[in-house]
């Protein structure tokens, strides 16, 4: 399903390139702590979470946004930063000069970020009811979980990419080439997605309970995600045809 | 040639779409003969005259083009049907193996009339207050049946720490305690289940004496009530009052049976509830035994359910079975307590339970329940004094749950039922002291006869010699017989007869169960290769044809033309070959064995033996094999598996959900995965859509993925829940849960489709400006006109029920709107259909100026600089054939309730979005739109108030367009009405091919055939795993409920598709192929 698209590149005018990481020595170790406190956090809240899923979702967001947030300012190139970190790390000097800017515009940079994501909320639980959730009982519990997916999927992209539409477009598109970031959300929802597959058995198992898989499904799939979209199929494309 | 006119308009109507056309087209013309003139003269070739003769090679090329085509649509028509008589094959066999007939007889017992002469008469014999073919023992009985009692729930256990006792043993001492402390008044025995081990199965086998089998043919087969001669049936014929507590089941299976007033049926589907019903039992149970209310009763029948709850909820080993089963003991004690002398106590279990505490199957902890008589009367006996301590374990001396039936006949003076096969249990009857060898003979002679002449009974109904019956036990019954009246001593010769008598109730035992209770594992096997082979060759025949009509979209007008002069040349040369279709090579190989596999089957159907289904089954697997070498030899043997991301979501949709059969869940809850699986494609096309290059693609894309998912989310709260869905499933179909009417709201219904889907429909074929031609009219008028009245009917059938015009005679609003839908019905079936053999395709020509033309319209210079403009060219094929599509839209449509309609109209939008999306991402010669369109074929099944049980059938639809039943148009009303969705989505799918193409498009029958064997594959795969999933889970407790009826709307499916597809869809596309190229010449 994937492949380099080179003949991809050959007709469209211009295409991405994925998305570095900063060149850091905090971002390359932190980037591996990020998956590792995400799965775990998660997993000590699991019990929580399946006995009352509304009360622990509305108190893990706190946490969560601050993961995200860290992971993206330790690790992640805000938008409208330097395009090219690759170029920073060769000049090491300036580095410093431009830390206070550099602060300012990622605080903003965060800020931006953390509302946008926090409306793309709604869309996220619009789909899933698209998908067969209940609209007429849970609501809350959908926009929780969505809240959740919108961190994990929405607000690094957000943060990366800001408003550059064309880049957007490659995104909707699923057309982005494989990084950590593109390669996180689209795990995250393939996560989600897989995760609506236990729900129907009759197991009569509290987690089977809503939205407990598919939260549980878009975790898993975001770490999953991240580790191949930033390691194995690095600045590969998913093609469809 | 300067100075050259435009010739003459063809003979005929001047204002049909094919003058205007060729008026058009023969200024080119004139320039193609000149070039073909030109390339003749360079062969060599004399020019009679000056056109006739060119215009006469062209036509030639074209009758050619047309033989050819049809020559090809014949074989592919032919590899259809071929295909068609497997999947009937293969479906058949695994029919025959499944479902296993026994047939249910009406004869019953009678009190006065025994099956063989009293071997000793009694007085009062032949009337119930005596004994009506012993003498009684007891007047009156308690049955209690506990659920799931396994026969080691019963039995000390010998705590040891290599073997430590579990939570289950020790806890319910009391029926081992008394059965050895006082023999006389008790005993303990295993009591052995036939499978499957499910209550009702097993109330069934308690109550009659028969062994359980798949359809107990001349019974109904909906219902659940027991028809055939049974215990409850002869205790009611006697004139006994029995009263009935627990297990709603017993209520199902024999309504009306028990006294009102004391009587308590609870419901027996909450596994999760432990108490209810057994602490109301408990309630009701007590006073029945007391003075006030001995009277009301002659027998009480108590069925617990909370050993079985514990079971399924926690298992075995668990303390709530600990407590459960001293509850049991403890209510028991207090039972007996309060018994009187004259009264018989039976105390069983159903069917034991496995280690997790489940049952339904035929593993021994399943099938070993326990048994326990007890009277005060002190009858009991044994035949040896060991056997007084009951036995150990369920492999000693274990009595057959069956038994019960004659032993408790016999006991309480009535009639063994006619159709039992039960031996009567000797401790029972053996008497105090062991010794009542006379009695036991003659209980068993009874009781043996009673078998002899049901067999006789049965292979008489069955048309069968009974002595053919290999190891037939007639020379058993001689024995026993000689054993009655030979013999020195008087006490051997009871003890012989009884000997053989029991010999001869075994033997015939074993051969019944290996008659019926078993299933024809072979045969099964048989038909599931079928299938799977069926799979097989689908699936490479469509590939085989992906390729070969797969064509680049980008041809232009231009390249056509050079193609054509290439051709004339060729032709005219005598050099042009024709393609052998493929579809020939594959049918000529499979015509070898179409005689043998349709042959024996039909010998079968007619009532051949054994050897005949043998004999049918290899021919076909024979035929297959044959099929696939021969393609091998012709290198079709292309690599199956899918090579893009869409046809790997086809084979993953299909896939899954087949695998998802296996589960009784994903099975019950399908209509919700499919509308995942809906909304799962509407999302990637969206983002494929995204992909486009032009902006006006991907908002056109966009907007018909998003549609395609909103509509599909709409339709989804249509519903009508099936029993195991409660109670996460709210119906929606009907007015309310309990009534088969629409609610007054869904009137609205109907009328919103006149006025909205014409419009819907227009708007599709607007954008290709293909709401030209007959469309207008069609859409427009005939469609509409249709749907107002079907609106009307509704309203009409909506003021009978509600009886809203009291003043009109009864039959009067019936006899207004029949005829309503037998016009609706004359008008798509036989004037819709006819029309569209005539329509003229969806175009309009025009000769003036240009008004926006854009690629979707053809332009043409005429010599005298004016431009031709063709509308609607670029949706020559779809927008004609669609119009086939509404004549079945709205047959489907009429036999729909409102809300049913609403899901029809809902799906048909849907449809047309697809086909927008298929288009705009260049899906056509993809698997993923046949498979979507069966998607929504399965989707909308459910939407229109189905589900894949039995009940849902709408029976009431077949009077729709009739009074009174008539064959066949009432079946084939109440199939159009269930399968009216998958009927839809068959014949529109040629359209995934057709939708938006010229006319000049090649290959266009291999694309269909391709399609539409993809989205054959969708449902024989569908088909092949129900199949196989019932076959595996033939024991299962939800078998009856979910996997069988699912395995036949499967099936029933499969067949009705392969139908429609070489009735609508393939003959359609013929039609439209022939008209659009009489018109626009061949490609």
């Amino acid at each position: 399903m994937s492949s380099s698209g080179a003949k991809a590149q050959s007709s469209a005018a211009k295409l991405s390139l994925p998305v570095e990481l900063l060149p850091s020595e905090v971002a390359r170790i932190f980037t591996h702590i990020h998956p590792v406190l995400l799965l775990s956090a998660y997993y000590a809240r699991f019990h929580s979470l399946v006995a009352d899923p509304v009360h622990t979702l509305l108190s893990g967001i706190l946490p969560l946004a601050i993961t995200q947030i860290l992971y993206a300012v330790l690790c992640l190139p805000a938008t409208g930063s330097d395009k090219r970190p690759t170029l920073k790390k060769k000049l090491n000097a300036p580095k410093k000069v431009s830390s206070d800017n550099n602060l300012v515009s990622k605080v903003f940079t965060v800020f931006f970020a953390l509302v946008l994501s926090l409306l793309s909320t709604p869309v996220l639980a619009a789909v899933q009811v698209l998908f067969g959730a209940p609209i007429t009982t849970h609501l809350l519990h959908t926009l929780l979980g969505s809240a959740h997916i919108a961190l994990l999927a929405a607000f690094p992209l957000i943060y990366v990419h800001g408003s550059d539409s064309a880049k957007w477009r490659e995104i909707a598109s699923a057309y982005s080439p494989a990084d950590e970031i593109f390669g996180g959300s689209v795990g995250c929802l393939v996560g989600a997605w897989l995760g609506a597959v236990p729900i129907p058995l009759d197991w009569d198992r509290e987690w089977q309970k809503w939205p407990v898989t598919i939260v549980t499904g878009a975790y898993m799939g975001y770490v999953a995600g991240k580790l191949i979209g930033g390691r194995l199929l690095k600045g590969k494309r998913i093609e469809f045809d | 040639m300067p100075g050259e006119t435009i010739p003459k308009p063809i003979a005929g109507d001047n204002n049909s779409i094919a003058a205007q056309y060729a008026r058009a087209k023969a200024a080119k013309d004139a320039a193609d003969r000149k070039k073909v003139a030109a390339i003749m003269k360079e062969n060599g070739l004399a020019l009679q005259g000056d056109k006739a003769p060119q215009k006469t090679t062209l036509e030639k090329l074209y009758e050619r083009k047309a033989g050819a085509f049809k020559r090809e649509w014949c074989w592919v028509v032919g590899f259809f049907a071929w295909l068609f008589c497997i999947h009937a094959s293969g479906i058949f066999f695994f029919t025959k193996g499944f479902l296993l007939t026994r047939l249910v007889l009406e004869e019953k017992s009678s009190c006065q009339e025994p099956p063989i002469e009293l071997s000793s008469t009694f007085k009062g014999a032949g009337e119930p207050e005596a004994g009506c073919w012993h003498p009684k023992t007891f007047d009156k009985a308690v049955v209690i049946i506990i659920d799931a009692l396994r026969y080691d729930f019963t039995v000390p256990f010998h705590n040891t720490t290599t073997n430590p006792a579990q939570a289950f043993h020790n806890a319910l001492p009391f029926l081992y305690d008394t059965a050895v402390s006082e023999p006389h008044n008790a005993f303990l025995l295993p009591f052995i289940a036939d499978p499957p081990t499910t209550t009702l199965q097993r109330l069934k086998g308690l109550t009659t004496g028969t062994l359980p089998t798949f359809i107990d043919a001349g019974s109904n087969f909906a219902g659940t009530a027991i028809e055939e001669d049974n215990l409850l049936m002869q205790l009611k014929d006697a004139g006994k009052r029995i009263a009935h507590l627990g297990d709603d089941t017993w209520t199902a299976l024999f309504p009306g049976y028990f006294e009102e007033g004391i009587s308590r049926a609870y419901d027996s589907f909450n596994v999760w509830d432990l108490h209810t019903v057994d602490n109301g039992v408990v309630e009701h149970l007590n006073p029945l035994l007391g003075k006030d209310k001995k009277g009301l009763w002659d027998v009480t029948i108590a069925h617990f359910l909370g050993v079985d709850h514990a079971g399924h909820r926690y298992g075995p080993n668990h303390p709530a079975m600990t407590a459960k089963l001293q509850q049991m003991d403890s209510v028991l004690r207090d039972v007996v307590a309060k018994l009187d002398d004259e009264t018989l106590l039976v105390v069983m279990g159903d069917h034991g339970m496995d280690g997790k505490g489940d049952h339904g199957g035929e593993s021994e902890d399943e099938v070993q329940a326990a048994l326990w008589m007890y009277s005060k009367k002190g009858v009991f006996g044994r035949t040896d004094p060991t056997f007084t301590i009951p036995p150990a374990t369920a492999k000693i001396r274990p009595v057959n749950q069956i038994d019960l039936v004659p032993t408790l006949a016999l006991l309480l003076g009535l009639p063994i039922p006619f159709n039992n096969l039960g031996s009567p249990i000797e401790e029972a009857f053996v008497g105090k002291k062991g010794v009542a060898w006379q009695n036991l003979a003659a209980v068993a002679r009874m009781t043996a006869a009673g078998i002899k002449r049901y067999q006789a009974a049965y292979y008489e109904a069955r048309g069968m010699d009974e002595s053919t019956i290999a190891g037939s036990p007639h020379a058993l019954w001689s024995i026993a017989e000689q054993a009655m009246i030979s013999g020195t001593n008087k006490e051997q010769r009871w003890k012989d007869s009884y000997a053989t008598f029991s010999a001869y109730e075994a033997e015939t035992l074993r051969i019944c169960r290996s008659l019926w209770a078993r299933f024809d594992v072979p045969s099964m096997l048989l038909g599931i290769s079928i299938l799977a082979a069926g799979v097989l060759a689908l699936v490479l025949y469509a590939n085989a044809h992906a390729e070969a009509g797969s064509t680049d979209p980008a041809l232009i007008e231009e390249l056509d033309r050079a193609e054509l002069e290439l051709e004339l040349a060729s032709f005219a040369k005598g050099e042009l070959a024709e393609d052998e279709p493929q579809s020939r090579s594959f049918v000529l190989t499979a015509l070898r064995g179409i005689g043998c596999a349709v042959g024996p089957v039909l010998f079968i159907l007619t009532g051949e033996g054994l050897t005949h289904d043998l004999l049918g089954g290899l021919s076909v697997c024979g035929l297959l094999g044959g099929l696939f070498i021969e393609l091998k030899g012709r290198d079709l043997l292309s690599n199956p598996f899918p090579s893009t991301f869409w046809g790997w979501l086809a084979v993953i949709f299909t896939v899954s959900q087949s695998i998802g059969y296996a589960s009784n869940s994903y099975t019950i809850w399908e209509d919700s995965i499919l509308l995942f699986f809906i909304s799962t494609f509407g999302a990637l096309g969206a983002i494929s859509s995204l992909r486009q290059q032009r902006s006006a693609d991907r908002t056109l894309g966009v907007y018909h993925s998003l549609a395609f998912i909103a509509l599909g989310w709409v339709a989804s709260y249509s519903k009508l829940c099936r029993e195991e869905q409660m109670p996460y499933c709210k119906s929606t179909y009907y007015a309310s849960a309990t009534s088969s009417t629409s609610a007054p709201w869904q009137l609205i219904i109907p009328f919103t489709l006149a006025v909205f889907l014409p419009e819907v429909i227009k708007s599709y074929y607007s954008s290709s400006r293909s709401y030209e031609g007959f469309a207008p009219v069609w859409i427009g008028w005939a469609l509409r006109g249709g749907l107002i009245l079907s609106a009307v009917f509704w309203i009409l059938d909506a003021a009978d029920d509600g009886d809203w015009f009291p003043y009109l005679a009864a039959g009067r609003l019936k006899s207004l709107r029949v005829p309503i839908a037998q016009t609706i019905f004359a008008s798509t079936v036989g004037a819709g259909t006819t029309a569209f053999g005539y329509a003229i395709p969806c175009v309009s020509i025009s000769t003036t100026a240009p008004h926006g033309a854009s690629s979707k319209d053809a332009q043409m210079k005429t010599q005298a600089g004016s431009t031709v403009t063709i509308l609607g060219y670029a949706n020559t094929h779809g927008a004609r054939y669609f119009l086939l599509v509404t004549n079945i839209l709205l047959a489907v449509l009429m036999v729909q309730k409102p809300m049913g309609g609403g899901a029809i109209a809902l799906m048909t939008w849907q449809i047309l979005s697809l086909l927008e999306i298929i288009d705009l991402n260049s899906l056509s010669t993809s698997p993923i739109g046949p498979i979507i369109l069966a998607l929504l074929g399965s989707f909308h099944f459910f939407k229109t108030g189905h589900q894949a049980t039995l009940s849902s059938i709408q029976w009431e639809s077949a009077f729709i367009p009739l009074h009174t039943i008539r064959y066949p148009w009432s079946p084939l009303l109440v199939a159009l009405n269930t399968f009216g969705a998958h009927i839809l989505a068959a014949a529109a799918l040629p359209l995934i091919v057709l939708w938006k193409q010229k006319p000049k498009k090649k290959g266009i029958l291999k694309a269909v055939a391709s399609a539409l064997a993809w989205h054959l594959a969708y449902y024989a795969v569908v088909s092949l795993a129900t199949t196989m999933w019932a076959g595996w889970l033939r024991r299962h407790l939800m078998l009856y409920r979910i996997f069988s009826p699912k395995f036949m709307v499967a099936s029933a499916v499969l067949l009705i598709v392969d139908v429609i597809g070489i009735l609508v869809a393939l003959a359609g596309v013929r039609w439209n192929t022939l008209s659009v190229a009489e018109v626009f010449g061949w490609a």
